[in-house]
């Protein structure tokens, strides 16, 4: 086990390297939030609603998803594609190394960096604004949102890794990966909370795996739920981890067959 | 020991290796087409061939540019599945990449590194040291002994990407050491490095292969590498062994003559010279002749009789030569 943690200590090491790319990212980051925040902020005066939501819950719900965002949609192991497409794979497989357990570890060290980044940032962001926030007090909500929110990191590292390995059959592994994570922003919830679509479109949404991403752990912190509701959304979460676990294994070893039989 | 010494490692028989290889007309149409029907072609990579390599060997794999050869150590490490033949590599099947295996062997090609690029060489060495699973004493042996027999005490700090060429590939050989691997597959260790560097990494895998009395296979395009290194090689052409034995035999299959250096006194006529045996090359006073090896005795006695030598050397054909006209064979 100790192999994977000091995978995850070098990668956090790594970002360190690349400290101004790093910080140019999370200003970009920051941009776009303040940017929803005060969209919100303007469409929303006090004591109109929007749905269930009146100005401080869905000022809590965007500042929400760009924490939950940082340890969930960050995930970097759709560079198993480039790995593949540069032949080093190879160096890998010729390890005893479990590769998944070796790019999850990658992602925990990258997500350690992206929550201690993010974390700075809504706390100065707060102290600033000073936004009217929703606490959430009760404890059962508290640790359900946070089982919800590891969920969706697997599923999201599932995900992504499915994304990279696109790479044992095209080299083009980049651009259906934008695309995709574009379209999944938007299904996630990152833009704004679902259910203040059309009822019957929601329906759909709710038994997809993009909903339980974002939109899902917060609607938990925010106590909109009931309980009923939050074990069937944590049930259908679940199912949809492990499917997308035997999809990503699947996948990984047709691939690895025509790696390993026509070689890089 | 003698048991052991006399251990098979590697068994292989009848190996074969065919890629598909994707056609493609160069082209916007030529896309499209490939899109809708793609041709294939078969390619055989390695066609057959067979050897077995004891414990200890140094064995130097040589062949042109896909001949077939880093198909082979690809084959022997697990990277690839062969298409036929038996593969035995330490008694386990490479392809089925075992951790036991995979523990025992390294792979170091020359042109890919496993070092973290933005890290100094050292996390990459202690992320090994667990991967392998060794023990915090071995460690700290095998690297320090490492260390001093590459001289690499200096640059341990310093970031990959920051080293040259030459201290990269040090590092990257510990890196792959650092377990002791039974079995060394080395492609092309010395690729892109300067002679003098050239010649300290063939010191260290001579060294290397003699404390540890480990296995390794090696493939250079650099013929100084296999001359120095391997008493026996392995030459490759077309997917097909065509010789396996001592470099000396290889020398004496295909270039039966050596080279007769000598330096004269008096200028002379290169008729003259010629009269006497055939010559390489004659520039005055240095004359090279190349003489069939049986007629060496004879022919360096009309030299000294015919002409006034100050200086005689008799030497191999150069292993590139050799090499060269082994090359030149047809397909067979």
């Amino acid at each position: 086990m100790k192999k994977y943690l000091l995978v995850a200590k070098n990668t956090w090491d790594e970002t360190v390297t690349y400290r101004l790319n790093f910080v140019m990212w999370r200003v970009r980051v920051v941009l776009q939030l303040l940017t929803m925040y005060f969209l919100w902020l303007a469409v929303l005066p006090p004591n109109t609603t929007v749905g269930p939501y009146n100005q401080s819950l869905i000022l809590t719900y965007i500042l929400g998803t760009s924490l939950i965002s940082s340890l969930v949609l960050s995930s970097r192991s759709y560079g198993v594609g480039d790995e593949i497409n540069q032949g080093n794979l190879s160096n890998f497989l010729i390890r005893p190394i479990n590769y998944f357990l070796y790019q999850f570890a990658r992602d925990l060290g990258d997500k350690a960096m992206n929550i201690v980044f993010s974390a700075v940032e809504l706390t100065i962001l707060f102290l600033i604004l000073r936004p009217p926030l929703f606490i959430q007090e009760n404890p059962t909500y508290l640790i359900l949102g946070i089982c919800s929110a590891a969920i969706a990191m697997i599923m999201y590292f599932f995900i992504n890794f499915l994304l990279g390995l696109i790479g044992f059959w095209s080299p083009e592994v980049w651009a259906p990966r934008f695309i995709f994570i574009t379209v999944l922003t938007f299904f996630a919830g990152g833009l704004f909370p679902l259910d203040i679509l059309p009822k019957n479109l929601f329906l759909i949404f709710k038994f997809l795996p993009f909903t339980y991403l974002l939109y899902f752990p917060l609607k938990i912190y925010l106590g909109q739920l009931a309980i009923p509701e939050v074990l069937q959304g944590l049930f259908i979460s679940l199912v949809w981890a492990i499917l997308l676990y035997l999809a990503m294994k699947t996948v990984w070893e047709l691939g690895l067959k025509i790696y390993t039989a026509q070689g890089r | 020991m003698l048991e052991l010494s006399n251990m098979k490692v590697i068994d292989v028989k009848n190996l074969k290796k065919t890629y598909l290889v994707h056609q493609k007309e160069p082209g916007l149409f030529g896309t499209f087409k490939s899109l809708i029907r793609r041709k294939y072609q078969k390619v055989k990579a390695v066609d057959g061939i067979s050897f077995e390599i004891t414990q200890g060997e140094l064995i130097g794999f040589i062949g042109s540019n896909g001949a077939g050869k880093t198909t082979t150590l690809k084959c022997l490490s697990g990277l690839l599945y062969p298409t036929s033949g038996e593969i035995s590599v330490l008694g386990f099947k490479p392809w089925e990449r075992k951790h036991q295996f995979l523990k025992q062997i390294a792979f170091i090609m020359g042109q890919k590194n496993q070092l973290w690029w933005d890290l100094p060489p050292m996390d990459t060495f202690l992320l090994n040291k667990e991967i392998y699973e060794i023990s915090d004493a071995t460690f700290k042996k095998t690297l320090n002994g490492l260390i001093d027999l590459l001289e690499v005490k200096d640059i341990l700090k310093i970031q990959v990407k920051k080293l040259s060429l030459g201290q990269r590939m040090k590092c990257e050989l510990i890196a792959n050491l650092l377990h002791s691997p039974k079995v060394l597959f080395l492609d092309e260790p010395t690729i892109g490095l300067d002679v003098v560097m050239q010649k300290k990494l063939r010191e260290f895998i001579s060294h290397y292969n003699q404390r540890y009395y480990s296995t390794i296979i090696l493939t250079s395009h650099y013929m100084k590498d296999v001359e120095r290194l391997c008493r026996r090689v392995i030459v490759i052409n077309h997917g097909k062994i065509i010789f396996d034995g001592k470099l000396a035999d290889l020398v004496k299959k295909y270039a039966p003559y050596k080279l007769i250096r000598a330096t004269l006194t008096n200028n002379v006529d290169r008729e003259e010279i010629e009269n006497l045996a055939e010559v390489k090359t004659f520039e005055y006073p240095k004359v090279i002749f190349k003489v069939p090896s049986q007629n060496v005795n004879e022919i360096i006695t009309k030299i000294t009789n015919k002409l006034s030598v100050e200086d005689l050397n008799i030497e191999d054909t150069e292993i590139e030569e050799v090499i060269g006209k082994v090359f030149g064979l047809p397909k067979q």
